[in-house]
């Protein structure tokens, strides 16, 4: 695995967004029945989850966080040298959804802007590129703007995934500051996982034709297209089991913590089961460990900047807090940090009217 | 694990009456045999018996008795 220690780089701020707009297990009862549901429900954690706005894009999510974050700290618009947009949802197939949000956030042109294609370890992923960056002098401030409309793309006649995935855009201030403390990082692939986790059409290896948009029911009796995303929960779990937790050992002996040490540990929310299953096998103090799905859903990769939001803004804007972030899914892909953070910028969670959609970009304009 | 400890704890996966399986039950079309008991199957052998089973051979499995001999070793005798 990939290792790296990054040190002079703190986080200044986090805020997250979601679609004011909920899907509710109420919603859902009519396809599969309320028997059905609920037991779905209690499994995987989630009782509601965002659902972005007809038209609403991850970026006006993320435009959304940013803004605020921007505001609530008072950095000068033209002092951010680096945007990092990422996600699975971008605005267009080109240009990089980065630009477009570099003008519309108005930025400098002389900002450094660009997307990264991953989605569950995205967010940790993007910390070790800013906070690369920044240690090696090529910026000074960076925003990591991450998130996902996965309601796009799930079948609402999947159950493995109808039920889930939430929408959301996170916004985090990363910055130089020589007297932050170090930041472990441990990052990993797995490209034999790709098909577990997958929208297989709709790309350029497999482009869109009406056949890839039909849905069809399939052996498992779940209706969805070559354009839905495809998930296999158990392959997802196993691949959990094997990688998960030495991710999580690795970090902790990078960083020289006892799991004691740790102030709060903050996974992707992928799935309740797994995360408290993942919990009890690493035996992670059960206080320390975060969950936020059950009005969320699994939000690829806003999924841990929106838990901090959620659940941890009050302590993160009060002291420093030791903090260990790790992400795994689709790809496979995985990284985690170990970092101590805060006191910081925390505006919490904004909650997003479907006015938002593409405001200040110049076709609306 | 026992033989007896494994069909306890999958009853409680299924849903199912305590002491209602034999381990003998044909997988296809059981009550309460969906892909989240896959799941709970596969957390509950990696809790019990630290081993992690392989999503394709729980697939292959016809009846219970064969997720049982996936088990291998780890059900004593």
């Amino acid at each position: 695995m990939a290792t790296c220690t990054v040190s002079g780089v703190r986080l200044a701020g986090i805020a997250s967004a979601v679609p004011e707009r909920a899907r509710t297990l109420a919603d859902e009862a009519p396809t599969f029945g309320k028997d059905e549901v609920a037991k779905i429900a209690e499994n995987i954690g989630v009782k509601e989850r965002p659902a972005a706005f007809d038209g609403m894009c991850t970026s006006d999510l993320c435009f959304a966080a940013a803004g605020r974050l921007l505001a609530d700290l008072v950095w000068a618009r033209d002092s951010v040298d680096a945007l990092i947009f990422v996600s699975q949802t971008p605005d267009y197939r080109l240009p990089a959804t980065s630009c477009t949000l570099q003008q519309r956030l108005r930025l400098s042109k002389r900002c450094a802007a660009f997307d990264i294609g991953l989605g569950c370890s995205g967010h940790v992923y993007a910390l070790w590129i800013a906070s690369s960056l920044i240690a090696a002098g090529g910026a000074k401030r960076a925003l990591v703007l991450t998130g996902d409309t996965s309601t796009y793309f799930c079948s609402p006649r999947d159950r493995s995934v109808a039920l889930l995935f939430g929408d959301a855009g996170t916004a985090t201030a990363v910055e130089a500051d020589p007297s932050a403390g170090p930041m472990h990082f441990v990052l990993g692939t797995d490209g034999a996982g790709r098909d577990n986790l997958i929208v297989p059409a709709g790309g350029f290896r497999r482009p869109h034709t009406p056949d890839t948009a039909a849905r069809r029911a399939g052996d498992d009796g779940n209706s969805r297209s070559a354009e839905d995303l495809f998930m296999n929960g158990a392959e997802i779990f196993t691949f959990t089991l094997r990688e998960v937790p030495p991710l999580i050992n690795a970090v902790l002996q990078d960083a020289n913590w006892t799991k004691e040490d740790v102030d709060a540990y903050v996974f992707h929310q992928a799935n309740q089961f797994m995360l408290q299953h993942l919990a009890k096998r690493l035996k992670l103090p059960k206080e320390k460990f975060v969950l936020a799905m059950e009005e969320f859903g699994n939000t690829s990769s806003a999924s841990i900047p929106l838990a901090m939001s959620a659940r941890l803004a009050g302590p993160l804007g009060e002291r420093p807090c030791r903090a260990v972030l790790a992400g795994f899914g689709v790809g496979y892909s995985w990284a985690a940090v170990a970092l101590t953070c805060g006191p910081m910028v925390m505006p919490g969670v904004l909650r997003v009217s479907g006015s938002v959609v593409g405001a200040e970009s110049p076709e609306h304009a | 694990m026992t033989k007896q400890e494994f069909l306890s704890l999958f009853e409680e996966i299924l849903e199912a009456a305590p002491g209602t399986l034999k381990g003998d039950e044909p997988l296809p079309g059981m009550e309460g045999w969906d892909s989240l008991a896959v799941v709970s199957l596969i957390a509950m052998v990696d809790e019990q018996a630290g081993l992690t089973l392989s999503p394709k051979d729980i697939a292959k499995a016809a009846s219970v008795a064969d997720l049982i001999s996936l088990l291998g070793d780890k059900i004593e005798a």
